[in-house]
């Protein structure tokens, strides 16, 4: 908190995200050529762009999955850099949910939920598991709390992941095509816990292609294409009358 | 109980699962179980022709491992009844177990098997994976226990002795009877503790006041140095491991380096360094450590880096997502490695590394090239007795099979470790 006070009325202390000309290069490949945004706080961002539009990439610098090569990131009053210390604070800061749901497959739906919260915020056994209980009511799934994920299906497991982020208590939640690896009849599953964590005022942003979530939650849209940010704006506005020719394109494809 | 619960629970039966699900609970979950129809039990004569004769090829095979099995079991049983001279083993049996160990000091030694006989006992005894008395097992059993009463009848000379074996026996079920007892009281954790402490206990009641390490010989030996080696180079080779992937590249071509240059030399030559060089690396303060602390250090290092490379392979099993998830969670390296990435490793490993700890335990017949007498360099020094000329078959065939015994136990020991850390394996 104090970090945020002390350098917040240079990038406005209201945003929770700042991303000033974030660059990143694998070998020779520009990922991400310069994009700036900021979000603020509560606010619902997703991103949509083809594949290798470098939309996982800048989600993924935001907690320090991706060291970004140039440009400046300030996650709630903390710029990232090199300081571990640092970088161990923010994620713990920050929930992120992926793709392939990466719970680990040799705990339980409980431990995989507490392991965190005991482990990095020192929480006691009991603290930890009632909190881990609310979770799984939260997202709909208690009676499998003693489970491994094996034994869970694709959508379970996918709120399994949300319930273990949010136990760490995060003020942002980052959601990595979350719903890409599911079967169709659970991507509703997955995508009402994220509905229902929208209205409660959490920061989110989300790489989905989920169109109808989009439109229904998203405060904004962002459109990433070859490394850059293309265009940001309100979901009505993106998908109505987008204004580059290229998001016009990629919408004509998906929609 | 309607017919298809019945045919349910008599799969369930033949499965082994009778204690595990209980029928009646299946209904409550909403699920339609039904079984697939299952043969019905054939007689004897039957299995014979499914198994054994269902076709020309199948009935030669099995003709002709018969006669075999017939041939090489008659010889073998002639051999042991009838034409081999176990006199030797029975003279030196207590030098091939402890060597020139002292008479006097012998207390220390069977103190020791007493208390890892308890803790043994007690370990199976709290465990929760019962014991089950299947009619094939308590055959084997039934064999392994009266060859074992044979060898201790025969072997065993004096009335004490006998009673000691007696006491050892007792000790195990005492301890199983405890365990079960008081499995709610005693902490899984407290058994694990005492199983770490037990060994530098027992260095300690061997070594303080008793024999010179000079004197630690026979059997014991090998037991002692395959133990203490498994155990030290397991974390080290884990460090290497780990140390191996690491992003710094000192840390990793030092280890890289280390795993490279000992991988690459034979066990015996680098015992014979680690007697005749290591010593001269030493401050000259400090005088020659004996053979045996020279073999344990050598036999360590060897063992860890087949260790690391074993550990490698696991690792590199793990998916890149199950380290992003953790640092994603804000756990730092130490935690990420010790929580989710090396448990899910060293479970993928356990196969290829109790097979290395197999190996490990037969090299230390090596340790004779060092002037250690352990069980095989007994065995050897039995048969060149005088008295026993061309004896030498009854004096290694007995050797090798205390080796088999205990290489066995330890492969059986790996398969209840799989089975037990297997739930929840993607």
């Amino acid at each position: 908190m104090s970090v945020a006070e002390g350098n917040g009325a240079s990038n406005g202390a209201t945003d929770m995200i700042v991303a000033e000309d974030v660059r990143k290069v694998f070998g020779t490949f520009e990922a991400l050529k310069g994009v700036s945004t900021r979000v603020r706080p509560g606010e619902v961002v997703v991103i949509v762009g083809p594949s290798g539009s470098g939309k996982s990439t800048f989600i993924r610098t935001i907690n320090r999955l991706e060291r970004h090569d140039d440009g400046r990131i300030v996650v709630d009053g903390i710029e990232l850099t090199d300081d571990i210390r640092n970088i161990e604070k923010i994620r713990s800061e920050i929930g992120m949910v992926f793709q392939s749901f990466n719970l680990f497959p040799h705990l339980t739906v409980m431990e995989n939920i507490t392991l965190a919260p005991r482990n990095v915020r020192r929480w006691p056994k009991k603290k930890s598991e009632e909190v881990a209980m609310q979770l799984l009511d939260r997202v709909g799934i208690p009676e499998q709390a003693q489970k491994y994920p094996a034994q869970l299906s694709g959508g379970q497991q996918q709120r399994v992941a949300i319930a273990r982020a949010l136990a760490m208590q995060p003020k942002i939640m980052l959601f990595d095509e979350p719903t890409s690896a599911l079967d169709p009849e659970m991507i509703k599953e997955v995508l009402d816990v994220m509905k229902e964590l929208a209205q409660t005022g959490m920061t989110m942003i989300c790489v989905s292609h989920e169109i109808g979530f989009a439109r229904e939650v998203a405060d904004r849209v962002l459109f990433f294409d070859s490394g850059q940010l293309l265009e940001d704006a309100p979901p009505d506005q993106f998908f109505t009358s987008p204004r580059h020719e290229r998001t016009k394109l990629f919408l004509s494809q998906i929609l | 109980m309607t017919d298809a619960d019945k045919k349910l629970r008599d799969s369930q039966m033949i499965l082994g699962l009778e204690e595990e699900v209980a029928p009646a609970t299946l209904p409550d979950e909403g699920l339609d179980l039904r079984v697939a129809p299952r043969k019905e039990p054939q007689t004897p004569g039957e299995w014979i022709k499914d198994n054994l004769f269902s076709g020309p090829v199948n009935s030669i095979i099995t003709i002709a491992l018969t006669l075999f099995i017939l041939w090489f079991g008659s010889k073998v049983l002639h051999y042991v009844f009838a034409s081999a001279d176990w006199t030797i083993l029975k003279v030196n049996f207590r030098s091939y177990m402890t060597g020139r160990w002292p008479l006097e000091e012998l207390w220390r030694v069977w103190l020791g098997t007493y208390a890892i006989a308890l803790l043994a006992g007690l370990s199976r005894g709290i465990s929760v994976i019962p014991f089950v008395f299947s009619r094939r097992r308590l055959v084997v059993l039934g064999l392994v226990a009266a060859a074992a009463l044979l060898v201790e009848l025969y072997v065993v000379t004096t009335l004490f002795t006998h009673a000691l074996v007696a006491g050892l026996i007792l000790t195990i079920v005492l301890g199983i009877y405890l365990g079960r007892r008081f499995r709610d009281v005693i902490p899984r954790r407290a058994v694990l503790i005492a199983w770490i402490a037990a060994y530098p206990a027992l260095i300690l009641l061997l070594r303080v006041g008793g024999p010179n390490e000079r004197l630690w010989s026979g059997f014991m030996v090998n037991l002692i140095v395959a133990t203490l080696a498994i155990f030290a180079s397991f974390p080290i080779g884990v460090l290497l491991a780990l140390g191996r992937r690491s992003t710094m590249p000192a840390i990793r071509y030092f280890c890289v380096g280390v795993i490279e240059i000992i991988r690459g030399a034979p066990l015996y030559t680098l015992l014979i360094f680690g007697v005749f060089v290591l010593p001269l690396m030493l401050p000259p303060q400090i005088s020659k450590p004996p053979n045996i602390v020279l073999a344990v250090i050598m036999i360590t290092a060897f063992s860890a880096v087949y260790v690391a490379e074993i550990v490698r392979g696991g690792l590199q099993g793990i998916p890149e997502g199950q380290y992003e998830a953790a640092r994603a969670l804000g756990l730092p390296y130490r935690k990420m490695i010790r929580l989710v990435i090396l448990p899910q490793a060293l479970r993928a490993t356990i196969p290829a590394m109790i097979s290395h700890f197999i190996s490990l335990f037969k090299d230390t017949s090596l340790l004779a090239t060092i002037a250690i007498l352990e069980l095989l360099r007994q065995a050897r020094r039995a048969s060149a007795a005088l008295g026993f000329a061309g004896r030498s078959m009854e004096a290694l065939l007995p050797a090798a099979l205390l080796f088999w015994i205990v290489a066995f136990s330890m492969a059986r020991w790996s398969q209840r470790l799989e089975k037990r850390l297997g739930v929840g394996e993607r």
